[in-house]
């Protein structure tokens, strides 16, 4: 039902997409009017344009969030597990947090240039941080008795932290890799608009700036689109992990 | 069990004074999105009379809290009629006060704010409904914790807020949906007694849902036995006890009543689902 | 923030193990960060890392309070503040609103939820180029941007703590003789607010993320405009400043909403979560 009523408001706005430019409502350039904006996007895909850059795009993003996702699991649930990791990381994350991520794109252009090692940084060090917290609190919250009977079963202390620990961690950790998703695809969209040579980021910034705005819808309904099938695929993905619950 | 037997069963029963609530040939059905209707209700009839404290009385499940709620005006009517004073029920109002169990305090008002909440729905003055919470709030016990959140009281003091909120709007009848049942024992018994003396101090028609026979007997004029599934009246019977004597819970007559009761609410033939 | 083991300094011990355990304490609070920095300082001096990468940490703070003397500091952060916290602010007021409304309205969930569903997980940065197109370059489309993405957590965050108050609750206001209009002033949105916070508390820093992005990419100044600026001039001390200076922006606001929602929450016996 739910599904459906999505469909017809879908439809609708479609609809209204398609005519209001064609009736003159608002002015074609502002509003490309969508058929003409999925031609232009079959001329993308044709060309190879929308490939290149977007596999260059996903890459970065892969890459990024996987650093991110293995490093912060191993932060957090070794600053729960361990004293002195917490000891050491907790500073540098409560310090971290505040700071406003996209602050980074300089930095990392800075450091490594407009090409990938940049992006895969900046994502990487942007997207850790939700990840470590969720790790590090879900972790936390792993009853003592559970680690008790874990141990009194006979389970070695590594052996615990593997069997125990880290299943009652994930749906926190879960949910932080989540946040990190869709952190992953602002940096890496908004990294590629201001300082690339490749990427969707960049195409969209080309073809605005050479006015060539069907294009420039198809890019960005093209990344939007992708980003909402992340995220509903690994919601469930989510789901059948945490089919225990 | 006929409806013919129920009827006789509720009109043998006597309600003292004038009926203050008549329910008649209520029945409600309880629809769940998913899954099979349950009939929560079959066929109540009842009458409390004025100033008289009665229990309802049954294992879970018989559709007590739900007679409850429908004579609050919380749940709509389908089927029979509910009337208070011989107006029909149709929405909930202040003069019908209700407690539940799990208090249902507004946590992010204060004690006399919470107290306040009805008065100033009724447009009360502010320094008119101050006073009048203090006093409340003063017969209640809870003096000297006006300012307190209710997440910083303990349950036997939330659930004083909670009725004094209710008592202060001085109700004519008053809903109590096993008041008590969150509080430890001794707590419980306390507030009991207090529950009594209130009362004693300005009489009100009281529906009062409970699972503990000897708080049923210890309390009510008259106790409505229900058998669940479908919930239905299966017994009435009258306490008679002498509250006059403080030491009544000790005494041969409250110690049988109860005995007789629990039997009553146990001995329950499996009827058909 | 506790750490476990120093908590059983009580008042009785001796002065000097007091001083002691206090400055343990600030080491384990913050002991890492200051390594962090005079490692930082020192791979500076030394030219481990040459000082384009890395400049040191001295020459930042020095920029900083040059920036702070000629008054760039004050200019470019009022700019990003006020792109930041307007685009917040309307996001909250709108979002709360429109929250409530979906919460409430079969008709407004109808026509809207599906949006909003939609909306949430939506990289929404990518529209920027549209809105420059519809909006120019100037703080219409940065506004627009932040409220954009800041309102979809509110939105939510509002339905779920409105949905979510207790039958019994909004029975007893019913009870005490409240009427339609009553209940959602004076119960659910009060009895919402801790998880209504808690989306606007999750806005605030994408609104600031936001604001960066589209200082950075239209200019316009600010302290994100003002970091690309260093950036294109090689001005790698700019551009750690630039950091520096949006971190502790980002702190404060931070600090400053978690103030305001115990000050509204004090009510609520909430546990604090121990990180963030």
């Amino acid at each position: 039902m739910t599904r459906l009523r999505g469909g017809i408001g879908l439809l609708v706005l479609a609809l209204l997409w398609e005519l209001a430019p064609r009736l003159g409502l608002v002015r074609m350039d502002t509003l490309p009017p969508l058929s003409a904006i999925f031609l232009a996007w079959l001329d993308l895909a044709r060309s190879g344009d929308l490939w290149t850059h977007g596999s260059a795009s996903l890459l970065r993003a892969a890459a990024g969030v996987a650093i991110a996702i293995v490093a912060g699991t191993v932060i957090g649930i070794g600053m729960a597990a361990w004293v002195p990791v917490r000891i050491v990381f907790r500073p540098l994350m409560e310090a971290f947090y505040p700071v406003p991520k996209s602050a980074l794109i300089p930095v990392t252009a800075l450091w490594l240039g407009l090409g990938d090692a940049s992006k895969v940084t900046l994502i990487a060090l942007g997207c850790i941080l939700p990840v470590a917290i969720g790790a590090y609190n879900g972790a936390r919250g792993c009853e003592r008795v559970l680690i008790w009977s874990g141990r009194s079963l006979g389970a070695g202390k590594l052996r615990t932290l593997v069997d125990v620990v880290v299943p009652s961690a994930l749906p926190e950790l879960l949910n932080g890799v989540r946040t990190a998703l869709a952190l992953s695809l602002v940096l890496l969209v908004s990294s590629e608009l201001i300082v690339a040579k490749n990427g969707l980021g960049y195409l969209i910034g080309f073809l605005g700036g050479s006015g060539i705005y069907d294009a420039m819808f198809a890019v960005v309904l093209t990344i939007a689109i992708f980003g909402l099938i992340v995220d509903r695929l690994y919601l469930r993905y989510v789901r059948s992990v945490l089919s225990w619950q | 069990m006929g409806s013919a037997t129920q009827a006789e069963v509720s009109g043998a029963g006597g309600a003292k004074g004038d009926s203050h609530i008549v329910v008649s040939g209520l029945t409600h059905v309880y629809r769940p999105r998913h899954g099979r209707q349950v009939t929560a209700l079959d066929d109540i009839n009842l009458t409390v009379g004025n100033h008289e404290f009665v229990a309802l009385l049954g294992p879970s499940g018989c559709g007590k809290s739900t007679l409850l709620y429908l004579i609050g005006g919380f749940l709509p009517v389908e089927k029979g009629s509910i009337s208070v004073l011989g107006e029909p029920v149709r929405e909930p109002g202040p003069d019908r006060g209700i407690v539940f169990q799990h208090f249902a305090l507004f946590p992010w008002k204060t004690v006399r704010a919470n107290v306040m909440y009805g008065l100033e729905r009724k447009g009360l003055p502010k320094r008119e409904a101050e006073a009048r919470a203090a006093e409340m709030i003063a017969q209640v016990g809870l003096k000297g914790f006006e300012d307190s959140y209710p997440s910083q009281l303990s349950g036997g003091m939330r659930q004083r807020a909670a009725i004094a909120r209710t008592l202060v709007l001085d109700p004519s009848t008053l809903l109590m949906d096993e008041p008590f049942g969150a509080l430890d024992a001794q707590t419980r018994n306390l507030m009991q007694i207090e529950l009594l003396a209130l009362w004693r101090r300005s009489p009100k028609a009281v529906v009062f849902v409970t699972h503990d026979v000897h708080e049923a007997v210890y309390l009510a004029d008259r106790v409505f036995v229900m058998s669940a599934r479908p919930g239905r009246i299966k017994a009435v019977v009258s306490t008679g006890i002498d509250r006059s004597d403080r030491e009544f819970v000790k005494s041969r007559a409250f110690v049988e009543k109860v005995d007789e009761i629990w039997h009553l609410v146990h001995d329950q033939p499996q009827g058909p689902r | 923030m506790a750490i476990d083991g120093l908590e059983r300094a009580g008042e009785r011990t001796p002065a000097l193990v007091a001083v002691l355990n206090g400055a343990g304490r600030i080491l384990l609070d913050y002991g890492s960060l200051i390594a962090l920095v005079i490692v930082w300082e020192a791979c500076a001096r030394l030219q481990i890392v040459s000082p384009y990468l890395l400049p040191s940490f001295t020459n930042v703070l020095a920029r900083i309070w040059a920036e702070i003397g000629d008054g760039t500091l004050l200019v470019n952060l009022a700019d990003t503040l006020r792109r930041a916290l307007l685009g917040f602010a309307i996001a909250v007021v709108a979002g709360v609103a429109l929250g409530m409304l979906l919460a409430r309205s079969v008709t407004a969930e109808w026509l809207v939820g599906p949006l909003v569903s939609l909306g949430f997980p939506l990289p929404k940065i990518t529209f920027l180029p549209i809105f420059i197109l519809w909006f120019g370059v100037y703080d219409t489309s940065k506004v627009i941007m932040v409220v954009c993405d800041a309102i979809f957590p509110v939105i939510t965050a509002t339905i779920a703590g409105a949905q979510g108050v207790e039958r019994q609750i909004i029975w007893s206001a019913r009870n005490l003789g409240a009427r339609e209009r009553d209940l959602w002033s004076t119960i659910i949105l009060p009895a919402a607010a801790p998880q209504i916070l808690s989306g606007i508390e999750v806005a605030l820093p994408i609104a600031l993320i936001i604001a960066v992005v589209g200082e950075m990419m239209l200019g316009g100044s600010g302290l994100g405009g003002a970091m690309m600026q260093s950036w294109r001039f090689a001005d790698s001390v700019g551009v750690f400043a630039g950091l520096l200076e949006l971190s502790v922006v980002g702190f404060i606001l931070i600090r400053l909403m978690a103030a305001v929602r115990r000050r509204l929450l004090r009510w609520h016996a909430e546990a604090q979560p121990d990180l963030v």
